[in-house]
């Protein structure tokens, strides 16, 4: 028999510590990344075609758009590196208090932050 | 204050909803949000919740407060009311019976699931079995959980895999009985909790260690459980 009976379970109604939100965004940044891989793979057979080829990557690399998606694979990959390291050393019982899971969870998301500014200035500058 | 709270009575409404009351409270004293919700229903008997000792023992009155889960009776309207506000929602994740009444069927079946009991098969002494100090401080955190279901209802594993991953309170009372020296049935424990969903759901969300109405870490438990795992080589 269906059950008929109303589930309260508004997301936008019930509060989540910040950890949720690197956990989801660990989730996002993953399925995200798995799509990136295929644009890496595609680089990375282009490169591997001939002296030819890889000086047409090193032009298409430079072109705005390419630059742009390149900076934010790498922001991805570092974002999901850092919430993974974190969950280790969760795994590792680091961490485990509510207070130390807070300033784990900000620490993942301020890293990531410099990470993105770095990576910015490795591509750009 | 207005307060406002989540409506669904069987029969009358199809679907749920909020129910503006208009609360006058009291200048020189802060009132719990149960206080609250007594007051309430002297003028609206149709108003339905659990509740029994008022105290934070009997684990009746979970509801979600304001987007948090807690105890009702132990929760002070100053710490969840936002701006003259405050927000009474059922339990999440689990059917609504009435109003803030829920059906914690599903709760309880992951808690049976556990064995929660001592499981020992060598002939008892003739008084009891004793324990070192240090063998009985291994429970401490873990034998308080008064089963109010706060914990568990905040999980998102446990909304997205009520039936597979076990939730924060059954897991925590399956460490209490692995911690515990009297009980022999360790690797029984282990072998059934060992698939991918039981514990390894937990994403360490730390929603459970922050609506505990009894400061206890789920969180830590199901830790110790993943160890004890792989320990055992499972």
């Amino acid at each position: 028999m269906k059950d008929s009976r109303p589930v309260f379970l508004d997301l936008l109604k019930i509060r989540l510590p910040i950890a949720a939100l690197v956990s989801i965004l660990h989730r996002v940044s993953g399925a995200a990344l798995f799509v990136a891989s295929f644009y890496l793979l595609f680089l990375l057979a282009m490169s591997l075609g001939g002296s030819t080829e890889f000086e047409q990557l090193q032009l298409t690399l430079a072109t705005p758009l390419h630059a742009v998606v390149l900076w934010l694979t790498l922001c991805l990959f570092s974002y999901h590196f850092l919430a993974g390291l974190r969950h280790v050393l969760m795994d590792l019982h680091m961490g485990e208090s509510l207070r130390a899971s807070r300033i784990g969870a900000i620490s993942v998301m301020v890293s990531t932050l410099v990470a993105c500014v770095l990576s910015g200035v490795w591509i750009w500058l | 204050m207005r307060v406002s709270i989540f409506r669904f009575v069987p029969g009358m409404d199809a679907k749920p909803r909020m129910q503006d009351y208009e609360f006058e409270l009291p200048r020189d004293r802060d009132l719990m949000v149960l206080d609250v919700l007594e007051q309430l229903k002297a003028h609206d008997s149709s108003i339905s919740y659990r509740r029994s000792c008022r105290e934070g023992v009997c684990g009746s009155d979970g509801m979600n407060m304001n987007g948090k889960n807690g105890l009702a009776c132990k929760t002070p309207v100053s710490e969840v009311a936002k701006r003259d506000r405050l927000e009474l929602r059922p339990l999440p994740g689990l059917p609504v019976i009435r109003d803030l009444v829920v059906d914690m069927s599903q709760f309880y079946r992951q808690y049976e699931r556990v064995e929660p009991y001592l499981n020992n098969d060598s002939p008892p002494p003739a008084q009891e079995r004793l324990q070192s100090q240090e063998e009985r401080a291994k429970l401490d955190g873990l034998y308080e959980c008064i089963l109010c279901a706060c914990c568990t209802t905040s999980c998102p594993s446990f909304w997205w895999n009520p039936d597979k991953f076990l939730g924060p309170a059954a897991l925590l009372q399956s460490y209490r009985f692995l911690a515990d020296s009297r009980d022999t049935a360790t690797e029984e424990r282990l072998a059934k909790l060992d698939d991918p969903y039981s514990v390894f759901r937990c994403r360490g969300v730390m929603n459970c260690v922050n609506s505990c109405p009894k400061d206890l870490n789920p969180t830590r438990a199901i830790n110790q459980i993943r160890t004890l795992l792989v320990k055992s080589g499972t």
